[in-house]
């Protein structure tokens, strides 16, 4: 009788436990935080969605630790933010994965780069003497709501195709996501209102998308060019355009390192804003929770100042 | 036609008809041309993005260039000011300095890119300055069934942790001694098929490694036929490695990966006389991912037995390193590396190692960015059978081109 268990044990390992996949849920993988905190809204009680990354992680330097790459083996979507910003770990992690249906091009596999409208598409040819520059573009299109709309769309659709029964619920999902993020525009557009044009310093060019989206425009960056970590002279320079432009407010996630940035803020007397880098799933975060906390605090220090 | 109008007015009867039954129906027929409208209104207006994206993307060369299909390819020179306080230092790695003054370790070309939906091609190909060797050039199967991979091809073994990896991804300028002893001055790797599998229902990862290579090659299979190669008589004379590998995320921040392998060959020294090498590796990572930082904390360690039998005898020898590496700015690192090995009299291989041999190194490193990569080593290595000597690196790493991610 033991033997008998053990056998049927060792025969569900050797066939990936088949029958017992079949009748749970979808298993939906995204990169990082925002996209699945998106996916969620849009799958609902349907999908299971996790995230491979952490909102205190920098999507562009992740351990391929191999634990990820078993939740890829299990999964039957994975989203993408695309644009080359996992490339130094999401191909290693898809190929130890073993799982065919995440290969580019099938159903399971979707880079949300695809749907969106992205900035920063170099026009000329780009070299690494540039910094690390995305030759596709800007992969850091999560944090404008309007892509976030186009994403959650895109997500609805795909799911309908891998879960035909769930066509219906994923489309009123993603509308109801679509309308709740229409409303919450409007409410940050009247709590950034008064600052319309207003001068901000951002660390990394990851803001790019957010500061157009606010209405609000960068002007400068702390790092020198992108992935560059920033140098005496570049900041000197930063130092002179904040005082001149009277920037009042800086930016950063809360991967990066603060120290410089604090201290510029302490010379040009700015408020440094230390945001969160994505959606904090496990606290039960949702994208436009996080996304009004940041305009909230982005708001009273635009008034503070 | 007359059918259709039949159908439509029955429709249009059957929805209008006030039964309480068809009253969900309706509604949820309300909603769902609610939904289906806000969608088309979406399509709509994603056409719209999609065109303006077209609009602002990339043009005519560019755009070409990505989409090329060729695969991606990068170079990567590794280039060492060295200082030996003797003449012939006892180096065992191919790509290490070798001499006083400017040694050129290697120039690798590493080509990557899926053949077809079955399987992906890898290549490293190292250029010195005496000619071009192919390291690796292998497929990988990308959907194989019951979570199996095929590798085929000439490939570095999965035998513990270093052997796997390439020059570019160690934490020292040199070789660890005990690979370079036990395997050769390339580490392990021949031509042949290597299946694993993938542990799919288990909560931790666990994979199974299995290969077949050719036993061949003093500087890939020394323990084995090596340089005097014998040839295949039959499934004897095949070099066969197993490796478990299992990986704990003890926590988002502490990893531990754990690794026993085995391999078995044959060796010249006589009719079916085999070596079998059996090794274990540890690998505890510290990287806080729960705060930004950039402190990353490791250690590594393994260890290999080797036991070859000769005739009418058995030479049994062991080695050993320990790695600890600490990161401690964005762009900077320190590591430490200790690492013992024993010998045994009268070894065909090595006649002269017949004692023990201590080496421990550290160094600090420094990445511009991680394309480029600056590095300051100091050694001390003391076999027993000559006067112990120091010695000192500074090796700089350039990479361009797009570059496969590096497993962990």
């Amino acid at each position: 009788m033991r033997r008998k268990t053990f056998i049927t044990f060792i025969t569900l390992l050797l066939l990936g436990g088949g029958a017992t996949q079949a009748e749970a849920k979808l298993r939906v993988v995204a990169t990082v935080p925002d996209l699945a905190a998106i996916a969620r809204a849009v799958a609902g009680e349907r999908a299971q969605v996790i995230s491979l990354t952490l909102a205190t992680q920098d999507p562009h330097f992740v351990d391929a630790r191999p634990h990820l790459a078993l939740k890829l083996n299990r999964a039957d979507l994975l989203l993408q933010v695309g644009l080359e910003l996992e490339v130094g770990w999401l191909p290693t992690l898809i190929t130890g994965a073993r799982n065919s249906k995440l290969q580019p091009g099938n159903d399971g596999r979707l880079d949300c780069s695809s749907l969106v409208k992205l900035k920063e598409v170099p026009r000329q040819k780009i070299d690494r003497s540039m910094g690390d520059v995305h030759p596709g573009g800007n992969p850091h299109y999560l944090i404008d709501p309007d892509n976030a709309s186009r994403v959650a769309r895109g997500i609805a659709a795909r799911l309908a195709k891998l879960d035909p029964g769930g066509k219906a619920a994923y489309a009123k999902n993603a509308a109801r996501f679509v309308e709740q993020l229409g409303k919450a525009k409007a409410r940050w557009a009247k709590q950034l209102g008064p600052h319309k044009g207003t001068p901000v310093v951002p660390y990394h060019k990851s803001w790019v998308y957010f500061v157009q989206a606010m209405g609000l425009q960068a002007a400068a960056h702390l790092e020198p060019k992108p992935g560059i970590p920033p140098n005496a002279r570049h900041v000197l320079r930063v130092i002179r355009t904040m005082k001149a432009a009277k920037v009042r407010v800086m930016l950063q996630e809360e991967y990066y390192p603060d120290r410089t940035a604090r201290l510029v803020a302490k010379k040009t007397g700015a408020q440094l804003l230390i945001l969160q880098g994505g959606t904090h799933l496990r606290k039960g975060d949702t994208y436009i929770k996080r996304m009004d906390r940041m305009v909230r605090a982005l708001a009273s220090a635009l008034k503070g100042g | 036609m007359v059918r259709s109008i039949l159908l439509a007015s029955a429709l249009a009867l059957a929805a209008a008809s006030p039964a309480p039954v068809l009253a969900d129906e309706a509604s949820d027929l309300a909603e769902l041309e609610q939904a289906l409208a806000a969608d088309k209104k979406a399509n709509r207006e994603d056409a719209a993005a999609g065109k303006e994206a077209e609009g602002q993307g990339v043009t005519g060369a560019i755009a070409r260039a990505v989409q090329s299909l060729n695969p991606d390819i990068s170079f990567i020179a590794d280039i060492a000011f060295a200082y030996f306080s003797v003449d012939k230092p006892l180096m065992s790695g191919g790509h290490d300095p070798t001499k006083t003054g400017f040694n050129l370790q290697q120039l690798e070309l590493a080509v990557g890119a899926a053949v077809d939906p079955y399987f992906r091609f890898d290549a490293n190909i190292v250029f010195s300055q005496f000619g071009v060797e192919i390291e690796e050039v292998y497929a990988t199967s990308l959907s194989l069934p019951w979570n199996l991979q095929l590798r085929a091809g000439q490939f570095l073994t999965r035998f513990g942790r270093v052997n796997n990896s390439h020059p570019h991804t160690w934490a020292f300028v040199d070789q660890t001694l005990v690979v370079g002893k036990f395997f050769g001055s390339e580490g392990n790797r021949g031509l042949g098929l290597e299946l694993s599998w993938l542990a799919p229902l288990l909560p931790w990862y666990v994979e199974l490694v299995g290969s077949v290579t050719d036993a061949a090659g003093a500087a890939t299979a020394r323990s084995f036929y090596g340089g005097t190669d014998l040839g295949v008589d039959g499934p004897g004379d095949f070099q066969y490695t197993a490796a478990l590998k299992q990986f704990f995320p003890l926590s988002d921040n502490w990893s531990l990966f754990w690794g026993l392998s085995f391999a078995s060959g044959p060796n010249p020294t006589g009719r079916d006389n085999r070596s079998e090498i059996y090794g274990t590796d540890l690998y505890i990572k510290y990287r806080p991912i729960t705060h930004g930082s950039y402190t990353v904390v490791s250690l590594q360690a393994e260890y290999l037995l080797r036991r070859r039998q000769v005739p009418d005898d058995v030479l049994m020898d062991h080695g050993l390193y320990a790695t600890l590496f600490y990161r401690f700015a964005r762009r900077w690192a320190a590591a430490a590396r200790y690492e013992f090995l024993t010998g045994v009299e009268g070894d065909y291989l090595d006649a002269t190692w017949d004692g023990d041999r201590h080496r421990a190194s550290a160094n600090v490193t420094f990445w511009p960015t991680e394309f480029s990569r600056l590095r300051l080593q100091y050694g001390y290595d003391t076999p027993s059978w000559r006067p112990g000597y120091h010695m000192l690196f500074l090796a700089m790493e350039f990479a361009v081109g797009a570059h496969g991610a590096h497993k962990f």
